[in-house]
């Protein structure tokens, strides 16, 4: 599995544990410090696995460290990378999940719960996990989001002088721990705080996670409350010896946060070291399985990825990673509707889709073409039979629409364009936005502006994007649709273009959404544009072009 | 259990056009229907229809007419590159087309053919049925000068009897068009006025989103208001 793992750090994650700004610095690899084997004691309850030889180091495995501390980080491989094969794809870690089962139940996310002392590679482990597990939606939940913060004057003066004790369990708000967790077992949303460790408080505005086929949570004390280990479907302790957490927290808070030695080794003495004697290394009695020396060891995540496939597979996930394995060439899901190809949009297509094609020429066609597609589309809306009476006296057989609520909503900027068409075909309706970009350094989407029309559950809904690649921030607006409880059946996403990949993500990941389009085409690029495709549809439409390409000039 | 029985004998018409469909032959085009197109058919039929509306939903029924009467016009394969450096097998109208329409109710498909091709030539032929014969008359008719070498999109949206379209099939072949360069885009045909024009005219092409027995012939007063 060659695969490059990149995870971006949030710019609130500057914990005492792991602070890492700077991320070539941040690399840490397991393998340069750790060559023993751990030597650990453990209950008689747990289950204890231990490689006896190092797995050899991985020469293409690079594996950025960086604190997980709150949601919306993503693992992504190496865009170079084919996009239709299995390892080539997108974990999404935020935002509404489907966690239905084929049947449509709803099913209770498996929660797995990683402790560790400070410095031990928890998040190293916990990257590795929803790696090889290759499920679509994964909630990172992390105790650093608990840390209650610096609520008086005198922990202030604790803290400006590195004394307050960050390491022990009165730091962290369990109850608010706990009913997050409760609420994401659940399946619902949850606010997560946003610590911030420049402050030490509390931001004022939160983080908005959901529950997911798998909810990983991670923290130094997370097994410490009985009522969070309850909640724990698997717990998996990671053992590091005591003296290589030291040397990578040294390394970690001399170099990179420039603190004297003096300084690091008071802290540690005082505080990390009696928390984990105290509170942590106790705590190991709890875990169902012990991974010594973190990350490295492939073994020991390779046996707990099987065991989350097998308890997911008996809650009733249907795991996509067959799904993206197989989905070239495999037949088309049933929920996708194709506009029926003929000459005219053959031709439309031959238009949109030539490079040479001028500006004006190409709103005028992709406009026909969508008109054509919305009408399609409303043709899936649910109809009745009727019989009307006709000026010339004879009853008519007919069909009528049951859907008296219909409203667009379109996926900023490019499925703006087709709001006209939809206008066009529908009287007075309402229609929505939401603004998904894409973040650069992640690939990801995100989600930032979003008005819906009031009561937006009550309407059947067409969701207008021009292109769907990866389906990525198509998938992302049907989650914030679901979540202001549209039910699935009563959304059709409609687009001009799709791409193979994204019909089948979106069609695996909501099997109810009807997804109609004109043409899919089989591949992604690493641009995640459609292959032959038409480009950046937003950018030819509305003539923002990076470069003054001779498309530019021309649609002058 | 009168309008069980007149849904009936409508049932009986219904699968009998149905089969009938087939024996016209390849020159008859049936718009790909499904609820949406058969909403839209029903909307214009409904008796209880707003005239706003009626023309709202007709001008949506005419466009996805004209956009099928287009699919009927040539074409040649094109090879296009994608902006994404990859080729791309489509194709391309061939040019050479224009339309015709049929006074008054031709007109109404006007907008739709000029939202599909923005500078086709549009010609018009105006005839009146003489009060006494009932005999189709051409009053006016002005083409493209260069007619005869064009494909002709001839619009006509009700056929009731089918004369006002043989008309004006008559005097585009006077103007030396080829019977089959001629599109007849229609959208309520009757079974016997497709029949009477296809045996006149063999090679000519009708498009239309449905065949029946009754023609909506309020449809022209009813879309200009004139009623």
């Amino acid at each position: 599995m060659a695969a490059k793992i990149k995870l971006i750090d949030p710019p609130s994650s500057a914990s005492s544990e792991s602070d890492s700004t700077d991320k070539e610095n941040a690399i840490l690899n397991d393998v340069d410090v750790l060559e023993e084997e751990a030597d650990h004691k453990n209950g008689s309850s747990t289950i204890d696995i231990i490689t006896p030889i190092v797995a050899p180091r991985s020469s293409s495995k690079i594996i950025n460290r960086q604190k997980m501390s709150v949601v919306n980080q993503s693992i992504k491989k190496t865009v170079s990378e084919s996009v239709l094969t299995s390892q080539k794809r997108t974990i999404y870690t935020a935002g509404r999940p489907p966690w239905y089962n084929t049947a449509g139940q709803q099913v209770e996310p498996f929660v797995i719960g990683i402790c560790g002392g400070s410095a031990s590679g928890k998040t190293t482990v916990a990257r590795l996990i929803i790696e090889e597990l290759d499920v679509p939606w994964v909630t990172l939940l992390s105790m650093d989001s608990f840390y209650k913060g610096i609520l008086n004057d005198e922990d202030k003066i604790l803290a400006a002088r590195s004394e307050y004790n960050f390491d022990h369990p009165d730091a962290f708000d369990f109850d608010l721990l706990k009913s997050t967790l409760h609420r994401l077992k659940e399946g619902k949303k949850v606010d997560v705080p946003i610590y911030n460790f420049v402050s030490h408080a509390r931001e004022s505005r939160t983080k908005t996670m959901y529950g997911a086929n798998v909810v990983v949570f991670e923290g130094i004390l997370a097994f410490h409350d009985p009522g969070v280990l309850k909640m724990l479907d698997m717990k998996i302790f990671v053992d590091t010896d005591a003296d290589v957490r030291l040397a990578r927290r040294l390394k970690r808070d001399i170099i990179q946060r420039g603190r004297d030695l003096d300084g690091v080794l008071k802290q540690y003495l005082k505080f990390v070291k009696p928390a984990f004697s105290h509170y942590i290394a106790p705590s190991m009695q709890h875990a169902d399985i012990i991974v010594p020396r973190g990350g490295e060891n492939t073994v020991a995540i390779g046996l707990i990825v099987q065991h989350v496939h097998s308890q997911l597979q008996q809650r009733g996930f249907a795991l996509r990673e067959s799904l993206v394995t197989l989905n070239k060439g495999q037949p088309l899901p049933g929920s996708l509707y194709i506009l029926p190809v003929t000459p005219q949009i053959k031709g439309l297509h031959t238009f949109i889709r030539n490079k040479e094609t001028a500006r004006d020429e190409f709103v005028f066609y992709s406009q026909r073409l969508m008109r054509l597609v919305i009408e399609y589309a409303l043709s899936l809306l649910p109809f009745k039979d009727v019989i009307v009476e006709t000026p010339q006296g004879i009853p008519y057989r007919g069909k009528r629409c049951t859907a008296d609520k219909i409203c667009g909503v379109s996926i900023l900027r490019a499925g703006e364009t087709m709001e006209q068409a939809f206008s066009d075909v529908c009287k007075d309706t309402r229609i929505g936005k939401i603004l998904i970009q894409t973040n650069r350094t992640t690939d990801e989407p995100e989600l930032y502006y979003l008005r819906l029309p009031k009561d937006i559950k009550d309407y059947m809904v067409i969701l207008m994007d021009a292109t769907v690649a990866t389906g990525a921030a198509a998938m992302m607006a049907i989650r914030v649709l679901l979540d202001h409880d549209v039910p699935e059946e009563n959304i059709l996403i409609v687009s001009l273009l799709m791409a193979e990949s994204g019909v089948h993500t979106i069609a695996y990941a909501f099997p109810q959404v009807r997804i109609i389009t004109t043409a899919v085409d089989p591949e992604i690029n690493e641009k995640f544009y459609v292959i032959p495709g038409i480009g950046n549809f937003g950018d030819r439409y509305f003539g923002t072009e990076p470069d003054s390409s001779d498309i530019q000039r021309k649609g002058e | 259990m009168g309008s069980t029985a007149k849904m009936n004998g409508c049932d009986s018409a219904f699968l009998k056009q149905k089969f009938d469909v087939d024996a016209y032959g390849p020159n008859l085009k049936i718009l790909r229907t499904n609820d949406q197109v058969k909403e839209l058919q029903t909307i214009l039929r409904d008796k209880n229809t707003s005239r706003n509306d009626f023309k709202f939903y007709a001008d949506r029924l005419i466009r996805l007419v004209i956009e099928e009467s287009l699919n009927q016009l040539p074409f040649t394969e094109s090879i296009v590159t994608t902006p994404t450096g990859r080729t791309y097998k489509g194709l391309k109208y061939q040019k050479g087309n224009c339309g015709v329409s049929i006074v008054r109710s031709g007109e109404v498909m006007e907008q739709g053919l000029r939202d599909c091709c923005r500078s086709i030539r549009i010609g018009k032929i105006l005839i009146e049925s003489d009060a006494e014969t009932h005999e189709a008359k051409v009053v006016y008719a002005k083409f493209p000068q260069d007619i005869a070498e064009r494909k002709v999109l001839l619009m006509y949206p009700i056929m009731s009897t089918g004369n006002t379209a043989k008309t004006a099939v008559t005097i585009l072949k006077e103007h030396n068009v080829l019977e089959e360069n001629i599109i007849l885009s229609n959208i309520f045909s009757t079974p016997a006025s497709v029949k009477s024009l296809l045996t006149k005219f063999p090679n000519l092409t009708i498009l239309t989103s449905e065949l029946h027995s009754v023609a909506p012939n309020h449809f022209g007063q009813k879309y200009f208001g004139t009623d």
